[in-house]
């Protein structure tokens, strides 16, 4: 072989090593320029979706969605629904069955629930249709209150009352807000707990530098006869948020306590079960006495306690089926349910709230984000019924590319 | 060898191209691949500040310190705290050319300097010319008016079908509350009766008071009256009425002397006022003859002596009348009024239980507001005032419509009454506008 052709052989062999090492490295550099493109247009596409969510109507209180709208269709801007959203399914909480249906949880507390039958929601393949998105994105819509009420009773089980309370915002302390507050007494030493009324119930306090506030009710005094449900608006400059407060039952332990669970919006009403039945239990729970009574807001942000109305307003609730009380809660009215029950020892208070914010309670709609490559995120500022939200949504594409690198 | 050696300066080649290449593409950081949307982040924020027109009183008081500071504190809540801001407000004036001026009033900061930010514009205009939803609050002579909605648990209603005198009383309260300083909910019997004995509930005056019933054709009766051991028994029963079997009529000739004493204005929102009383507890074996409990019928001799009442008359046990004058029509000042307070009944309503216009004389009383076009020789919708001397002392607002209630009229005969006002637009007054422009920028990624 001449020298001429192993110069040829040589030369071709590096050549085509080199071209296949410089394919590889320009490619490289193209996909990560490809990829720029394709997460910019995910994050463009989340923005213009999450407005599209909450600058459209479409989820009514009854009947089919015409869109995956949640704007309140009496407002305007970004002013969201509070009873569109109660028919969301709720993405992070275990679904509770009771009497062969399932509802949807979204729970703060052991005291204080939003359960929805599964068969009124709007689930997620349903959302993904209505959007349009079906098998081209997925996504996660969370609801957060802007505003942090957190209320902790500062005396002890006997004597006056007096509850501290700490207001922050999502950045900093909520400093020198009013807060609105309602105490509502319960007797309980009564055919059936009895809503007092008492003077100085109601009233406003400026949260200092910190954001914190007390209150002390010195013409109420705890003593087992007694207990009380406690509702506070914080608000400074269009920032609003709400907490509340009940004494948890006493004495802690295996007592029956009444769950509330919604039967569809449509109809407006409220099932009081025994919490013996969620889930179902061999043992039967104690008969509890229960009356009831709802609180509003009004545009002044002042509290108020006001009558359901509803035949059923006071009554007993006794584990097993059949036994379930149900009532009306009338109108479209956003408030609070308050529930109060007692039998021989076993009492408490539980609130639910009647409309989505009314006791600020957050919630997380949608797939889950998890092992997909990229996730783009974008953030609104809304109202729902005057409380302060940030609503925050999470979309990916699910088209199945991967990320290079 | 001479091929070996072009094929390494082509190899050499590309490897300076990419080289090149790569040093001239810069990969953005991933907060540029999938920025925060700034620009619409701060305007929901400047929005949210505003839903109360605390931004917009604010921009107007640059140099009242506690407003700026609080508007300070709610921004520095409602963002996350890896934000940093700079909210400007800017004075729009107008150059000699016609261009608008923006000048620099007021600013709020907690950075230097915003790199890699966006800013969104909100423009302000004074309260003195914009058009707010906070309205004047209702007030006779200077003194605000409570507002108290019967909403008794213990009492059920009659003509209101389809709702509830509940859903009623949160319906009105959601209209009125807004235009009266202090609104209370009259929960049950026993807090009407304090009422009745002048006893302020929650604070609320119980002079000048507007009393809203929202039981339709039935008015609740507290024990107190209602039942024989009653301490008021003798002023709600009249034992000799009605052939020797008894009334509570005598109740309502007492409602109209309360009336009258307190400067009340009592409101009926459907059909016949004061034609039953109601008190599930007290009268819980009596029933309206249509099987609803808790009912006792009083027919029209309620009407006609809660007027004796109000009228300061002797009471005596007389009937009284309403007239059927069918479809009536909302006045063109009612329907004015109507765009005033976006408040949107129909204008064509059925009357079946309207008062004779002939009570005016009667009674001492004056017509202050007409809800219709009257049809002679009937008032279907009206608000009375009694005449005592020169000045008014007591109101009776009677709503003749036939069931079922529409209380968005209730609600719209009050306003009309009072006419409490709202503040006009005026947007092109000088120096009444002002720009807010809140820059947002991200800090420690994003």
């Amino acid at each position: 072989m001449s020298g001429v052709s192993i110069d040829h052989l040589v030369s071709i062999v590096v050549l085509f090593v080199a071209v296949l090492l410089f394919i590889g490295l320009f490619n490289q550099t193209l996909s990560v320029g490809v990829d720029y493109q394709r997460n910019t247009s995910t994050a463009k596409e989340c923005g213009d979706l999450l407005d599209t969510m909450l600058l459209t109507t479409g989820i009514p209180p009854q009947g089919a969605p015409n869109a995956f709208g949640l704007q309140d269709p009496l407002l305007t801007q970004y002013q969201l629904s509070p009873f569109s959203l109660m028919r969301l399914d709720s993405s992070t909480e275990t679904p509770v069955s009771y009497q062969g249906l399932t509802y949807s949880a979204i729970t703060t507390s052991p005291h204080n629930y939003l359960l929805y039958p599964y068969t009124d929601m709007i689930n997620y393949s349903t959302a993904l249709a209505l959007l349009g998105i079906n098998g081209t994105y997925g996504f996660q819509l969370s609801l957060t209150p802007t505003v942090n009420v957190s209320i902790a009773q500062t005396s002890p089980s006997t004597g006056p009352l007096s509850l501290s309370m700490h207001v922050t915002g999502t950045g900093f302390p909520l400093a020198y807000a009013d807060v609105n507050y309602l105490l509502i007494p319960v007797l309980l030493n009564t055919n059936y707990p009895d809503f007092e009324t008492i003077a100085n119930q109601t009233g406003t306090v400026e949260t200092n530098s910190v954001g914190s506030a007390s209150i002390a009710f010195s013409n109420f005094s705890l003593n087992p006869n007694w207990t009380y449900a406690f509702v506070a608006y914080a608000y400074l400059d269009g920032i609003t948020g709400i907490g509340y407060y009940e004494p948890q039952s006493s004495p802690v332990g295996n007592q029956s306590s009444i769950v509330p669970f919604l039967d569809p919006l449509s109809t407006k009403d409220v099932t009081l079960a025994n919490s013996y039945d969620v889930p179902p239990t061999s043992t039967k729970g104690n008969i509890l006495y229960y009356n009831t009574t709802f609180i509003l807001e009004s545009q002044n942000y002042a509290i108020q306690e006001t009558l359901l109305g509803s035949s059923n307003s006071s009554g007993s609730v006794t584990s097993g089926t059949g036994n379930s009380p149900i009532i009306s809660m009338g109108s479209y009215t956003p408030g609070i349910l308050v529930i109060a029950y007692d039998n021989s020892g076993n009492s408490g208070v539980v609130m639910m709230p009647w409309g989505f914010s009314s006791l600020g309670f957050s919630m997380t709609f949608g797939g889950t984000p998890l092992n997909h490559g990229w996730v783009a995120t974008d953030l609104r500022q809304v109202q729902i019924n005057g409380v302060s939200y940030q609503a925050k949504l999470s979309l990916w594409s699910v088209q199945g590319y991967q990320e290079s690198g | 060898m001479m091929r070996t050696v072009e094929v390494l300066l082509v190899i050499f080649l590309l490897g300076a191209v990419y080289v090149t290449t790569s040093s001239y593409i810069n990969l953005p950081s991933p907060s540029s691949v999938s920025p925060v949307d700034l620009n619409q982040l701060a305007y929901t924020t400047l929005q949210e500040l505003d839903s109360r027109y605390d931004l917009s009183s604010a921009a107007f008081q640059t140099n009242n310190l506690t407003a700026w500071g609080n508007l300070q504190i709610a921004l520095a809540a409602s963002l996350p705290p890896n934000m940093v801001y700079n909210l400007t407000v800017y004075n729009v004036n107008t150059a000699s050319n016609g261009a608008p001026l923006y000048s620099s009033v007021a600013s709020i900061s907690n950075a230097a300097n915003l790199v890699s930010s966006d800013a969104s514009s909100y423009l302000e205009a004074s309260s003195n010319v914009t058009y707010i939803s906070t309205p004047q609050q209702i007030s006779t002579n200077g003194v605000p008016v409570t507002l108290y909605i019967l909403d008794c648990s213990d009492t059920n209603g009659w003509w209101t079908t389809g709702y509830t005198p509940s859903s009623l009383a949160q319906t009105v309260y959601s209209l009125l509350s807004p235009y009266f300083k202090t609104t209370i909910m009259v929960q049950n019997t026993s807090q009407l009766n304090q009422l009745l004995n002048g006893q302020s509930l929650q604070g609320g005056s119980v002079n000048n008071a507007v009393i809203i019933n929202t039981c339709g054709e039935a008015v609740p009766i507290p024990t107190n009256f209602s039942s024989s051991s009653g301490l008021n028994y003798t002023q709600g029963w009249d034992p000799l009425a009605n052939g020797g079997q008894g009334s509570y009529a005598m109740y309502d000739y007492t409602l109209g002397k309360i009336t009258q004493l307190y400067n009340w204005t009592w409101v009926s929102i459907v059909g016949y006022p004061f034609y039953y009383v109601t008190n599930t507890g007290s009268l819980s074996n009596s029933q309206n003859n249509f099987g609803i409990y808790g009912m006792n019928m009083v027919e029209g001799y309620g009407l006609s002596a809660f007027l004796e009442g109000l009228d300061n008359q002797p009471y005596s046990y007389t009937g009284s009348s309403t007239g059927s004058p069918g479809v009536v029509y909302l006045t063109s000042q009612v329907q004015s009024l109507c765009n005033y307070y976006g408040l949107y009944p129909s204008i064509s309503q059925t009357s079946t239980r309207a008062l004779p216009a002939s009570i005016t004389t009667q009674y001492n009383l004056v017509v202050t507001n007409s809800l219709f076009s009257t049809t002679s020789p009937y008032n279907p919708g009206a608000v009375y005032r009694h005449l005592n001397g020169t000045n008014y002392q007591g109101g009776f607002f009677a709503l003749g419509m036939a069931r079922i209630p529409d209380i968005r009229l209730a609600a719209l005969g009050i306003l009309c009454d009072y006419q409490p006002a709202r503040y006009g637009s005026l947007y092109t007054a000088a120096g009444s506008n002002r720009l807010v422009v809140l820059q947002l920028g991200i800090v420690g990624g994003g």
